[in-house]
């Protein structure tokens, strides 16, 4: 007749502990408030934390993907007189894509090329200094560019070095307010060139009210083939180049790619460090481990206020044992082992750590929303972090329930039932 | 007829480290099986600390104390619990109900502790109820009920799992006379029935209605005669 299964008792021992925290409320608030902020706290930390990570992951696809590798030319001496074989050095060329490209031709699913030129562009409308860029094959759709009106630059435009032009959305506006623009022509140094292409206007902004248009200077782009910069504009034979992007998808192959486009680099640049890799994917980690830091604090300052919660739930739960000493005695008499009264007291314990855990989801929600509505990031929260908030919690409510369960649990039942 | 209850020289002694209180001094006692009994004496003659060696509740410094043919006084904690559970029902003077629980779950609680199913547990818990005249109060607090009614009550649950003995320590203490009547009554209906009933009571007109008195005297037992009849 003894201790089968299917008893009920652990169904009977939730309800009883849900009545004894009905019925005493103040104190139940009390014990679970521990919990509650622990929870809220930790929930509220981590929420907060992994806003800000997916607001800057999506900031980064937004910039054009993680999976981007940079070269760009880098000064060959910082100090004291360049030798012989420094000043030899031609920088940052076109061959060097084209080369870093056959590394790999697999990998490597575009390269786009920039050259970075000043001269003046005139049109009918305006006529000021500009920044003009020298584009490759792959520029437009590798920096995230969309056509608007028109066309990109054709394989034939790009080697015939066609007098052709693309205007960002800035540009447009400022050399044909009108909004004609397309198959206008307009002077960039003394070489008229045509448009034929307008591109959409690129908006990106942190907030959702912040005024400032983070990507208003892509805006401002006025793009020319390559071959024509280099032929009519500053351009050498080396066709030396500013920038070289190289899009790699498989972000797992890009730290290795990126060591042996290093090595050929060098190997080519006569063993000098006249570039620059700028390795996306590793400043995204370097950024992630960033926030690995905050996580470890908000993890902190949530278990710290677990454990001075847990402790004044201790002393809640001493208190109230005295009143409740009386009662334990009836039990024993009537047959109930120490065990099964320290597994009353536990339930009771995990019970409220439960619910203490839920309200204290509510609250770190409520919490971090409030903070990420005043930074205007949308909110997001890994399910990870909740349970990593509520597995907290309940260990901490089962930890601290330990000790007043087993004082409960060793009462004498004789002195228990004589207790006033 | 068989001995329930035996006990061989047992001896009490609480230290408390400045006073040392001998509540038994060696008590020699026999129960039968079916027997009606009452534990008479002063207050401070040691019946209620028998009482509780007795029940289980408590064990003795020295002696032995066989309970249905088991020697008790050297188990553990939990084998008490469990010899509590299954031999004993108690029923005190100021009931001891738990005040939360519903009259039908006080008198499952004991039922639970056994490892009962719940159906078995309330089924048979309705029984009791009925069978001491208070079923259709099964779903009330107890702070509802007056105190006969709660005599009741904790009468049902003492007969829960069918135990060999029933421990009542004063059970009318706190009721007027008609229904401390009507609760003596109650007892005498299952000493009928054939339970084993141990009352304990300072009341001469209670212990009167007994078969049997074992009077206790500064912690010995100075009398132990059958009644009149």
């Amino acid at each position: 007749m003894r201790r089968g299964k299917g008893t009920g008792a652990l169904g009977l021992r939730v309800s009883n502990a849900w009545i004894e925290i009905r019925e005493n409320p103040g104190r139940s608030f009390l014990q679970a408030l521990g919990v509650i902020l622990g929870v809220a706290s930790v929930l509220g930390g981590l929420s907060i934390s992994d806003s800000q990570r997916k607001r800057s992951d999506e900031l980064f696809v937004k910039l054009g993907g993680f999976d981007k590798l940079n070269v760009q030319p880098s000064p060959v001496s910082k100090e004291g007189t360049p030798s012989a074989l420094k000043n030899a050095n031609l920088g940052l060329r076109f061959e060097d894509a084209t080369s870093g490209e056959a590394l790999d031709p697999r990998l490597v699913t575009a390269v786009s090329t920039q050259k970075l030129i000043r001269a003046r562009v005139r049109s009918a409308f305006a006529d000021q200094e500009r920044q003009i860029s020298g584009v490759g094959r792959d520029f437009f759709p590798g920096e995230g560019y969309q056509i608007a009106q028109g066309r990109l630059f054709s394989n034939a435009d790009l080697e015939s070095a066609a007098a052709v032009a693309i205007l960002g959305s800035e540009a447009t506006q400022v050399f044909f307010p009108n909004g004609d623009a397309l198959g206008q022509t307009i002077r960039v140094g003394d070489v008229p060139v045509v448009v034929i292409g307008l591109l959409k206007e690129r908006v990106f902004r942190f907030r959702k009210d912040q005024r400032r248009n983070i990507f208003w200077w892509r805006n401002r782009i006025i793009a020319l083939p390559a071959t024509l910069v280099q032929r009519r504009f500053e351009g050498d034979q080396y066709q030396r180049l500013d920038r070289v992007t190289f899009k790699i998808p498989e972000i797992n192959s890009l730290q290795m790619f990126s060591r042996r486009l290093s090595d050929l680099l060098r190997t080519n640049h006569r063993q000098q460090d006249d570039f620059r890799l700028d390795d996306v994917a590793a400043r995204v980690k370097k950024q992630r481990s960033n926030g690995d830091v905050y996580n470890i604090i908000f993890v902190l300052s949530g278990v710290l206020s677990l454990l001075g919660g847990g402790l004044v739930n201790v002393n809640i739960q001493l208190a109230s044992l005295k009143e409740r000493v009386r009662e334990v005695g009836i039990k024993m008499a009537i047959g109930a082992s120490g065990r099964e009264i320290f597994k009353e007291f536990m339930t009771e314990a995990l019970v409220l750590a439960g619910l203490g855990a839920l309200v204290g989801v509510a609250v770190g929600v409520a919490f971090s929303r409030i903070i990420l509505e005043i930074l205007g990031v949308p909110l997001y929260m890994r399910p990870s972090s909740l349970g990593l908030a509520i597995g907290l919690a309940c260990l901490s409510g089962f930890l601290f329930a330990l000790y007043p369960a087993a004082k409960a649990s060793r009462l004498s039942p004789m002195e228990a039932l004589r207790y006033d | 007829m068989t001995t329930l209850i035996q006990t061989l020289g047992v001896k009490k002694v609480y230290d408390s480290g400045q006073s040392v209180v001998h509540a038994l001094r060696g008590v020699d006692a026999s129960i039968h099986q079916g027997e009606f009994v009452a534990l008479v004496g002063p207050s401070g003659s040691g019946k209620s600390t028998l009482m509780a060696i007795l029940g289980c509740l408590d064990s003795p410094t020295s002696g032995r104390y066989a309970l249905d043919g088991q020697w008790v006084e050297s188990l553990s904690r939990k084998e008490l619990a469990r010899v509590r559970n299954e031999k004993i029902g108690f029923v005190f003077q100021y009931y001891n109900l738990l005040p939360r629980a519903s009259v039908l779950r006080n008198v499952e609680l004991p039922l639970l502790y056994a490892g009962v199913s719940r159906k078995e547990r309330g089924a048979r818990a309705r029984e009791l109820l009925e069978k001491v005249g208070i079923l259709d109060k099964a779903k009330e607090l107890p702070s509802a009920l007056s105190g006969g009614q709660r005599q009741r009550v904790a009468i049902a649950r003492a007969l829960a799992n069918k135990p060999a003995l029933i421990l009542a320590d004063e059970p009318t203490g706190s009721l007027d006379s008609n229904t401390g009547a009507e609760v003596l009554g109650l007892f005498e209906a299952l000493h009928r029935q054939g339970h084993t009933i141990v009352i304990v009571t300072h009341d001469p007109g209670v212990a009167a209605r007994t078969q049997r008195r074992i009077e206790l005297h500064d912690g010995l037992v100075v009398e132990s005669r059958s009644a009149a009849a």
